[in-house]
């Protein structure tokens, strides 16, 4: 069989595949990633591309949870301050009540009770980054005011809006409670219960103080029980933001998984491919330096 | 009776046959390295003999043609082969091209999605602060541009592939003019009684361009040929060729035709086939796609978005403010209703971050219709696949074409050097024979020549026998 005479064409093909070859193998090394056009791995890049929309879904979901978790404390810490001056308004009441104080005591008293009314107004009006927290959805105006206009000495502004913020797939959290809810409840009303025992300190009705003081004792264990709403929400963003960190920790090794380059295989790769190429190299040096013209005289 | 004159005859035989067979050797040394050249070979027979008074004699040798070494069947499959290479390399190229634009950056469509809606996630923790909506319009922004860039990448890129499919057909033409024009040749240069070898070889490799650029099919009789595409249309009939002419449709699209006949989609190989295979669905492919995505988006987020209200507690769906008619506010100016352009064109309808409807009761602290943008995210709302997976659908789609075309391409390239072996083997010039042929025509002419010499000393002594 007559062979091939002239190998060239075939060895430059070759060169040429190696060429290719140690290309995409430094492209791997260089950009630490095995997909580097969609065509590298079609299936891994479309998984990528969801992978990485998942991580920064993630990353959103971990930054939202970090701003709701600030006001949420800080609302939950102004809760503490209303139970603390509520307790303060307890003694007082239970002072004004005894049979030992005279008028001039009670009014004392109930000026000191005015002063703590005036506090809690100012703790409901809390606003934490320009919004009224206690407003329901009406975070643009403080939603307090004091009215003596008013039997309860206070008018709300606000409305029973509440929001939900997603923070996770499927998974949302209430963020907020409404004044109407938390201080202006119907069956325990927190103003009304102060603006009970301020009047009956100002009229001296001592029976009256004693009811007014049971108004504000059972205002002040619905406070504390409506913080519960604050813990538990603050302990369910805790598990949900560990829950995330390990979500995003085992997605960052799936990418590596589908799309980072194997260093050590394509370091292995790049050094056969050259050693190839140099073989290559000796074979087109060596052929057809000489031919049989060289030997016939 | 045989004579020293006869004798004379058959050496002056050997000595022109040897010399015509040294031509050829010569020949072939001289195009080692022409393309498309296929090796000479002389085709030596020996004369007819004379017959004598029973005697059967020889009378010497001639050197009846030189021939061309070729194998027809070798020539036709590297003509096919070279019409899939070209028709793979030029989808290649096309697809590598456009797969760029759906390659993960921090400014692909993926990313603009995901950082779109996070937007609006925040927008959710805080609806009513002035820096986070501008986050969101922003953060829409940024999506339309990555659209409207991917988007024109591919009409640029189109256009380039339209002017490509006329440049192609002006050097079809060109090809075939020239294969006419040697067929008039061979065919005078053969009737004349010569071999036309190197003149063949020419269209051969003529025909392997034309190969490489368009399906042809070649059909072969005495010295000259007939080429014709797949579907039968004719380029070359003997010496005549039929050029194809191109004319662009009312799309400016050009249409390819011959004699008169729109022939472009019975086009499907060689380079000519890929540039039509890319221009005409590949990349149309992913124009619609993106189209499709981007106008899903866009309508299911204006959807949302004028069901809401806005920072100052108007409802953003209302046809009528304080009596007087307005346009329900959209976030995205609303894509045409045939969604082609819709990537193209997708563009941000606001640029006060108040009107984004984040409220669902009409207070600023609101975020129902935020949430219910968010929601969007994880709903079906194109083709049935949430915004995130239909985009991951087209980077897979891409890649996909890409990598068979690229894998066609290489297996191909493979089979077609496996080819060029083969026809190496048959055709190629090797140098170490053409050294050992020059070594035996040598020798045989110095042989005749030797023979003439001694037939001349017969020829002496017959004299010499005369005048003694």
């Amino acid at each position: 069989m007559r062979v091939n005479p002239n190998p060239l064409p075939d060895l430059l093909a070759a060169l040429g595949n190696n060429q290719q070859l140690i290309n995409t193998d430094t492209q791997e090394l260089a950009s630490g990633l095995r997909i580097n056009v969609p065509s590298d791995n079609p299936a891994g890049a479309a998984e990528l591309v969801q992978n990485a929309a998942q991580t920064s879904t993630d990353d959103q979901f971990l930054r939202s949870i970090g701003s709701i978790q600030a006001e949420l404390q800080t609302s939950d810490s102004a809760l503490n301050s209303v139970t603390t001056l509520l307790q303060r308004a307890i003694t007082l009441g239970t002072e004004g009540s005894s049979s030992t104080v005279n008028a001039s005591d009670r009014l004392a008293l109930a000026a000191e009770a005015q002063g703590i009314q005036s506090q809690l107004v100012g703790l409901a009006n809390l606003s934490y980054q320009g919004k009224y927290v206690f407003a329901g959805t009406a975070t643009e105006a403080p939603p307090y005011a004091l009215s003596a206009a008013s039997p309860s000495g206070v008018t709300y502004a606000g409305n029973s809006g509440v929001n939900s913020v997603t923070v996770g797939e499927g998974f949302s959290v209430q963020t907020n409670l409404p004044g109407s809810e938390l201080f202006s409840n119907p069956s325990n009303d927190v103003f009304q219960a102060v603006e009970d025992l301020i009047t009956n300190l100002q009229s001296g009705d001592v029976a009256g103080i004693s009811v007014a003081v049971g108004e504000v004792t059972s205002a002040s264990s619905y406070i504390d029980a409506q913080r519960v709403f604050y813990g538990n929400t603050l302990n369910q963003l805790g598990a949900q933001q560990t829950f995330l960190n390990s979500a995003t920790t085992q997605l960052a090794q799936q990418e590596n998984t589908i799309g980072g380059a194997d260093l050590p295989a394509v370091i292995t790769n790049l050094e056969s491919a050259q050693v190839s190429r140099q073989a290559t190299l000796e074979a087109l040096a060596q052929t057809q330096q000489t031919n049989l013209f060289n030997y016939i005289k | 009776m045989s004579s020293l004159n006869a004798s004379l005859a058959i050496a002056l035989s050997g000595l022109s046959a040897d010399q015509g067979a040294l031509e050829a050797t010569t020949n072939n040394v001289a195009n080692v390295n022409t393309p498309g050249y296929a090796r000479e070979v002389p085709v030596l027979v020996t004369n007819a003999p004379d017959v004598i008074d029973g005697l059967t004699l020889g009378t010497g040798v001639s050197l009846q043609s030189i021939e061309s070494i070729r194998d027809p069947i070798l020539e036709s499959q590297i003509q096919q082969e070279t019409q899939t290479q070209g028709q793979a390399g030029a989808l290649v190229s096309a697809l590598s091209e456009a797969q760029v634009n759906f390659t993960s950056s921090t400014s692909d469509i993926g990313t603009a999605i995901s950082n779109f809606f996070n937007s609006i996630n925040q927008l959710s923790a805080d609806p009513a602060d002035l820096s986070t909506r501008q986050g969101v319009l922003t953060a829409a922004g940024n999506l339309a541009t990555a659209f409207n860039v991917a988007s024109n990448n591919l009409t640029t890129q189109h256009s380039s592939l339209n002017a490509s499919v006329a440049q192609t057909v002006n050097q079809i033409n060109q090809l075939t003019g020239q294969i006419a024009q040697l067929n008039a040749q061979i065919t005078s240069v053969a009737s004349g009684g010569q071999g036309a070898g190197t003149l063949v070889d020419q269209r051969t490799q003529l025909i392997d361009q034309l190969s490489s650029l368009v399906d042809v099919s070649v059909i072969p009789s005495d010295n000259t040929l007939t080429l014709t595409t797949a579907n039968g249309t004719a380029l070359v009939a003997g010496s005549e060729s039929f050029a194809l002419s191109t004319q662009p449709d009312s799309s400016g699209t050009q249409q390819i035709y011959a004699q008169g006949l729109n022939i472009t989609s019975t086009i499907v190989s060689g380079q000519l086939g890929g540039l039509l295979q890319a221009r005409d669905r590949q990349i149309p492919g992913l124009e619609n796609q993106l189209d499709t995505l981007a106008a899903g988006l866009a309508n299911a987020v204006n959807t949302v978005q004028t069901s809401g209200y806005d920072l100052n507690g108007n409802p953003t769906g209302s046809t009528s403010l304080n009596g007087n008619p307005q346009t329900q506010v959209y976030l995205f100016n609303p894509p045409p209703a045939s969604v082609t352009g819709a990537a193209s064109g997708l563009s941000v309808a606001i640029t006060d971050p108040g009107l984004i409807a984040a409220s669902s009761d009409g207070t600023a602290g609101s975020n129902g219709n935020a949430e219910a943008l968010y929601a969007l995210n994880g709903q079906g709302i194109i083709a049935g696949q949430s915004p995130t997976s239909y985009y991951s659908g087209i980077v897979s789609n891409v890649g996909n074409a890409t990598a068979n075309a690229s894998a066609e391409q290489s297996a191909s390239a493979a089979t077609l050097q496996q080819l060029n072996d083969q026809r190496a083997a048959v055709s190629g010039v090797s140098l170490d024979e053409e050294a050992a042929n020059l070594t035996k025509f040598q020798q045989a002419y110095a042989a005749s020549a030797e023979v003439i010499s001694t037939i001349n000393d017969m020829m002496q002594a017959v004299i010499a026998m005369k005048s003694s």
